[in-house]
């Protein structure tokens, strides 16, 4: 049931609910923009993560203050993870009775909440929405696919999505273009990054390459982990390679005795360090969603690591590669050229959280 | 071939069972039943099974009632183990129980293959729980088991790929005519009403309780109205001093006895999906007090009418009429249970 919209905020109260560290770039510009036109809202963090390296300065960094609820739900299998955060959220989502229920992205807490909202008649609003890999080995696929069967309200990043939510039977009046929250974020933290220091900081004399991998079909196959480290180990007889490094796969690394060469792992960065490290890279080589979307913000060239992306419109604009096969990303590394300009898709303007909110205030 | 059934709710045991006989004559097919216990209770499960022919589950996970999000949850904690343990070739998943909608989300978490033995139904109206539940269901589902063309089109419609709908008809159908010769065999009196209600939306409203109790004392004014109760509603009444005049509560019946209840009635009043395409079966005239159906295929038949206001139920209960022929309706010949065998087996990964 839909009220008539009044263009009233007063009285709209919002339940965001973030569970992983890469939520919070995503609910970061809203949240600052909800708090800007004085919407009230609380935040309920799931604690899916929960690491050291989300501490208050964390929350600083990307201008966020501490969740107000913690669920505290921690690491355990998908299943179980799902079902304490849903066991946990039920009475938060009852007691606060929000007029939008906010979910981001595609962890678990993300299902979680939409499926324990829409039951109880609660409307739930997807930041992130009709985003897809097309491959449903993928844990977060399926994630992104039942929030966006359930979800009242469906923010999309890109007319890609917008497409791909229509094929899916979605109404028209759910979908609303609003762009890139990741690109709002990035571009509110990347003049503080500059003054930070964190290149200067590590010593580097040339432009690095930036390395990340989490993705499980990544970092827990060990013949697939050694043939990406190897590629990374002839990558740094040309540049310097940086790595931080989840400790999870420092200890897959140090476990199987890989011989990393010259690469340079470092501890988990905050998100300020990553986005002056990454600014000032000559390349990123990634399995992140997040950071095939920073770089190609910030005009640096990626490659990515999997043969599938839920970001085409990073490789349409040419910053964006795919290569399943490690084996290439010496040669393809040595050719690469650093972007004129930064592209910018349609909606990575910095606004997308202003239209975000605008449509919650309507919808 | 390994077939892992989820079964949460009594309701699923008569959509399981011919799927669980046919499946049984394939030699090249093994099969686990697991039971959630999202309903425990009992008397009432044991005598369903005993009706239906189905052994007793291999694995009961106990998971008891409580509110959706931790039933849900629960089941989720403790089917994904054994979904790990067992790990079939399919994961069937019936219906839309909570048992559905957490079964599918474990299956394609673990990245096994789940079907959904009566996908594609919807009301329209995602206040209800069970909505929620097909949806997820069918979208998560590798193979979705339709007991209709309707429920074709709506999959397709939601952008589903042909490849995973398939028209296997209705399996209830297949129980209902497996029981009701040894239904008929059970003597019972003839030309009553028989009422089923347990939606939230009816029983746990108390005005809109006492608006259907004074439709149906009406009713029973003129001829004899039986409602077997569930003990929550009998309850309800009591607590909100309901009067239920000469409407004859009793106790829940097994399904052989309300195959045979259904089938000797004058007419049948009620709130459920089932029953609706039970009616249309036999022939029974059925006034489904909801405002929704997502078996739209009972009201096309003629068999079903949607009543909105149970003063309307007196009036229309003396009108029905039995239909000079029972309707024919593709896929409720019996068969079903068979063709979603060969569509599971048909499906196996090389």
């Amino acid at each position: 049931m839909r009220g008539v919209s009044t263009g009233i905020e007063q009285g709209m109260k919002l339940l965001h609910v973030v569970g992983a560290r890469p939520n919070f770039p995503k609910l970061a510009p809203l949240s600052r923009q909800a708090r800007a036109v004085g919407v009230d809202q609380v935040v309920v963090h799931t604690g899916q993560h929960y690491d050291d390296a989300m501490s208050a300065s964390f929350f600083r960094d990307l201008g966020l203050r501490p969740p107000e609820i913690n669920l505290d739900v921690g690491s355990a299998t998908h299943a179980v993870q799902t079902a304490r955060v849903m066991e946990r959220f039920e009475p938060v989502l009852l007691q606060h009775r929000p007029d939008w229920t906010v979910v981001y992205g595609d962890v678990n807490s993300t299902l979680a909440a939409t499926l324990v909202a829409s039951k109880l008649g609660f409307r739930v609003a997807h930041v992130e929405a009709g985003v897809r890999s097309g491959d449903r080995s993928m844990p977060e696929e399926i994630n992104r696919i039942v929030t966006d069967r359930l979800a009242d309200l469906l923010l999309t990043p890109s007319r890609t999505a917008d497409a791909t939510l229509r094929a899916e039977g979605e109404p028209d009046d759910e979908i609303m273009f609003v762009g890139n929250v990741m690109v709002d974020a990035l571009l509110y933290a990347v003049q503080r990054a500059r003054t930070i220091g964190f290149r200067a900081k590590l010593g580097l004399s040339t432009a690095p390459i930036t390395v990340t991998l989490h993705r499980p079909a990544n970092v827990d196959d060990p013949r697939r982990l050694a043939a990406i480290v190897s590629a990374l180990r002839e990558v740094a007889k040309q540049r310097p390679v940086v790595f931080p490094v989840h400790p999870r796969t420092r200890g897959q690394l140090q476990m199987g005795q890989f011989d990393v060469g010259a690469v340079r792992l470092i501890d988990p960065v905050s998100y300020l360090e990553m986005v002056d490290l990454v600014e000032g890279s000559h390349a990123v080589i990634t399995d992140s969603g997040g950071l095939q979307v920073e770089s190609t913000a910030l005009g640096i060239p990626c490659i990515t690591v999997r043969d599938t992306t839920e970001w085409p419109e990073t490789i349409e604009c040419g910053a964006n590669r795919l290569m399943p096969d490690p084996v290439g990303i010496p040669d393809a590394i040595a050719s690469i050229r650093r972007l004129d300009d930064p592209p910018r898709p349609e909606g990575w303007d910095g606004m997308a959280a202003v239209r975000a909110l605008d449509c919650l205030r309507t919808h | 071939m390994h077939l892992l059934h989820v079964v949460g709710a009594r309701p699923n045991l008569p959509k399981l069972a011919p799927v669980y006989r046919a499946a049984a004559r394939r030699t090249e097919l093994t099969q686990t039943v697991v039971h959630t216990g999202q309903h425990y209770d009992d008397a009432l499960f044991s005598s369903l099974l005993t009706d239906l022919a189905l052994p007793e589950p291999d694995i009961n996970l106990g998971v008891g009632s409580a509110s959706h999000a931790i039933q849900t949850a629960r089941i989720l904690e403790r089917l994904e183990p054994i979904v790990t343990r067992e790990h079939p070739d399919w994961v069937v998943i019936y219906g839309d129980v909570n048992s559905t909608a957490a079964a599918a989300v474990v299956a394609a978490k673990l990245g096994i293959r789940s079907a959904h033995v009566e996908a594609g139904l919807r009301s329209g109206d995602r206040t209800m729980p069970e909505e929620i539940n097909r949806i997820v269901a069918d979208r998560l589902a590798s193979l979705l088991l339709t007991p209709s063309r309707d429920a074709d089109e709506t999959l397709r419609a939601e952008g589903e790929p042909e490849h995973e709908i398939v028209f296997v008809g209705n399996v209830m159908i297949d129980s209902l005519l497996e029981a009701l010769p040894r239904a008929r065999a059970v003597s019972h009196s003839r030309g009553h009403v028989l009422v089923t209600l347990h939606r939230p939306s009816n029983v746990d409203d108390p005005s809109r309780l006492a608006a259907l109790m004074a439709g149906l004392r009406d009713v029973a004014a003129e001829r004899p109205v039986v409602f077997p109760v569930h003990p929550r509603t009998r309850d309800r009444l009591d607590q909100w001093h309901i009067d239920c005049g000469a409407v004859q509560t009793v106790a829940p019946v097994g399904y052989l006895a309300m195959v045979a209840l259904v089938d000797a009635s004058h007419a049948v009043v009620t709130d459920s999906g089932g029953v609706q395409e039970e009616t249309t079966a036999l022939g029974v005239p059925c006034f489904t007090v909801r405002d929704t159906t997502e078996r739209p295929i009972t009201v096309i038949a003629g068999t079903n009418r949607l009543v909105h206001d149970p003063k309307t139920l007196p009036g229309l209960v003396r009108a029905a009429a039995r239909p000079p022929a029972l309707p024919t309706i593709e896929g409720w010949d019996g068969s079903a249970g068979e063709r979603v065998v060969d569509a599971l087996m048909a499906g196996a990964l090389p």
